[in-house]
């Protein structure tokens, strides 16, 4: 089953289904294929606060479908430097393209390299996917 | 355990996406919510609602035994009419709410919440002592399609040998569907026009009726909605889910449905007594409809507040498809109940804003459901 979802390289996940990009200075943030599609129609995204210092695993806010919500955990610990005000009006946009547009914030990281080494790259995350019941 | 099946699990499991609905393996939706919930408030929507409770009540003090357990008075009943009710408990707490039709001078068709299919046959045998009655429980001998929508009744009309845009509202009629023996009843839990058609003389073991009757609808332009949409169309219609809104900790003068309490029917029913008591004394916390004002989509067991101070839980809440806002049912003390007053939801770590409204239903229905202008 684990073939079902599409699974980023390059990026690191959570158990909880979020993944995160290290870019130039600021963390993406945003939840992963699988996520997505166990929400199905994603109705209501609540975003984090800009300027928000959070921690690793800590819920940064939500994403909900008609029947269920979903807490938003943060991958990494840092301060919220951006959010994906798009989906505010759009988020499906997080059904169509979970990676790209449907980017949820952009965190500057206090500890980045401790964070990842909790976190799953997308070798492992495919392989805990498949331990996953349906 | 494994999980029960209705008569048209074949198609469920083919095109659904399953889940576990009180035991029962139902499809929570086939294309998505969204798109069914619209079918159902544009065109035609249709479920399979074979997992609730049916009953066939007989015998010659039928109508006086079933006066004594519901709350609603059936005495001014012709054959062929149904009617709304609950049943209570001595306490007045509801036990079910449920619909019965009068099929005869000694004969009814009950139908009940699938979540209560036990509890409610024994509670209905356990009161028939002294009345000349006889239940017969035929859940897995007939199967139960709501056919829902604007386009019901031309959906419907396509495969049945009467007439049935002349059935009228809470009535029920004896047709062929697809050459089929059934009942078709105006009734559903969507706040649309449409009809609950009941697959006669079909097990779950030879489930073929009722497969038929069901492609068939598909056939006919009746889009299959999942648990999802009903969830979500019946919100929106802002009526009552057992479990949610009532259960036996709630009484029907709470819950908004005094209007099925007749406690001038002649002779006494379960829970009258408490039920006159509870009328003279007045009611602590009364069921109310919000709708957000802010973003935010209000869910069971959220917390209702005047500015900070929580007054009440929300029972039933999500997002309205059709109204895009969210909405919610939920029990507060009488004096917030006033319409156009500003409470609070408690979303995650939020205080967001809605107001009372009317909540039977929360949409105009000049625009949508059954009223609407044609």
């Amino acid at each position: 089953m684990a073939d079902e979802y599409k699974i980023e390289a390059g990026l690191y996940y959570t158990n909880e289904h979020e993944w995160a990009k290290p870019g130039d200075g600021a963390v993406l943030v945003g939840i992963d294929d699988y996520a997505q599609s166990q929400l199905h129609e994603i109705v209501y995204v609540e975003l984090p606060q800009v300027g928000a210092e959070v921690n690793q695993g800590e819920a940064i806010g939500a994403v909900e479908s008609v029947k269920a919500v979903s807490d938003t955990y943060s991958p990494v610990s840092g301060k919220v430097v951006e959010v994906n005000e798009g989906l505010v009006d759009s988020p499906e946009k997080i059904n169509s393209d979970p990676y790209g547009e449907g980017w949820i914030a952009k965190i500057e990281p206090s500890n980045l390299e401790a964070n990842i080494a909790k976190l799953m790259d997308a070798e492992k995350y495919k392989q805990y996917l498949a331990t996953l019941k349906h | 355990m494994e999980l029960k099946k209705t008569h048209i699990y074949a198609y469920h499991a083919e095109h659904g996406n399953m889940v576990d609905f009180g035991g029962y393996a139902m499809p929570v939706w086939y294309e998505g919510i969204i798109p069914e919930h619209n079918a159902v408030r544009n065109s035609c929507g249709m479920f399979d609602t074979s997992h609730m409770g049916r009953v066939w009540a007989e015998g010659p003090d039928v109508a006086k035994f079933l006066d004594y357990v519901v709350t609603n008075d059936l005495s001014g009943l012709n054959e062929g009419n149904g009617v709304y009710s609950v049943m209570c408990l001595p306490t007045g707490g509801i036990v079910d709410d449920l619909i019965l039709y009068k099929m005869g001078p000694e004969r009814f068709f009950v139908v009940y919440n699938a979540g209560n299919r036990e509890k409610d046959f024994a509670w209905l045998n356990k009161n028939t002592k002294g009345f000349k009655v006889k239940l017969t429980d035929v859940s897995n001998k007939v199967a139960m399609i709501a056919v829902q929508g604007p386009k019901a009744v031309e959906v419907l009309g396509k495969l049945s040998d009467i007439n049935v845009s002349e059935v009228p509202r809470f009535n029920i009629a004896s047709l062929k569907v697809s050459g089929i023996d059934c009942l078709a009843a105006r009734t559903g839990y969507t706040g649309e026009d449409g009809f609950e058609v009941f697959v006669l003389d079909c097990t779950l073991e030879q489930p073929e009726k009722a497969l038929k009757v069901w492609n068939d609808l598909v056939a006919a332009g009746a889009k299959p909605c999942g648990l999802g949409a009903r969830d979500s169309t019946r919100l929106e219609a802002g009526l009552w889910l057992y479990g949610n809104d009532i259960d036996e900790s709630i009484n029907p003068v709470e819950a908004g449905l005094r209007w099925v309490v007749k406690m001038k029917k002649p002779g006494y029913f379960i829970g009258k007594r408490a039920l006159q008591k509870i009328i003279e004394e007045g009611v602590k916390k009364t069921l109310v409809g919000v709708m957000m004002e802010e973003r935010g989509i209000p869910r069971h067991g959220y917390e209702i507040l005047d500015g900070e101070n929580p007054i009440g839980l929300v029972t039933s809440g999500g997002v309205s498809p059709t109204l895009d806002v969210g909405i919610a049912m939920g029990y507060v003390p009488p004096e917030y109940k006033e319409l156009g007053r500003e409470v609070n939801i408690r979303i995650r770590k939020s205080l967001v804003r809605g107001k009372v409204v009317k909540h039977r239903p929360f949409y105009d229905e000049t625009k949508y459901g059954w009223k609407r202008d044609k």
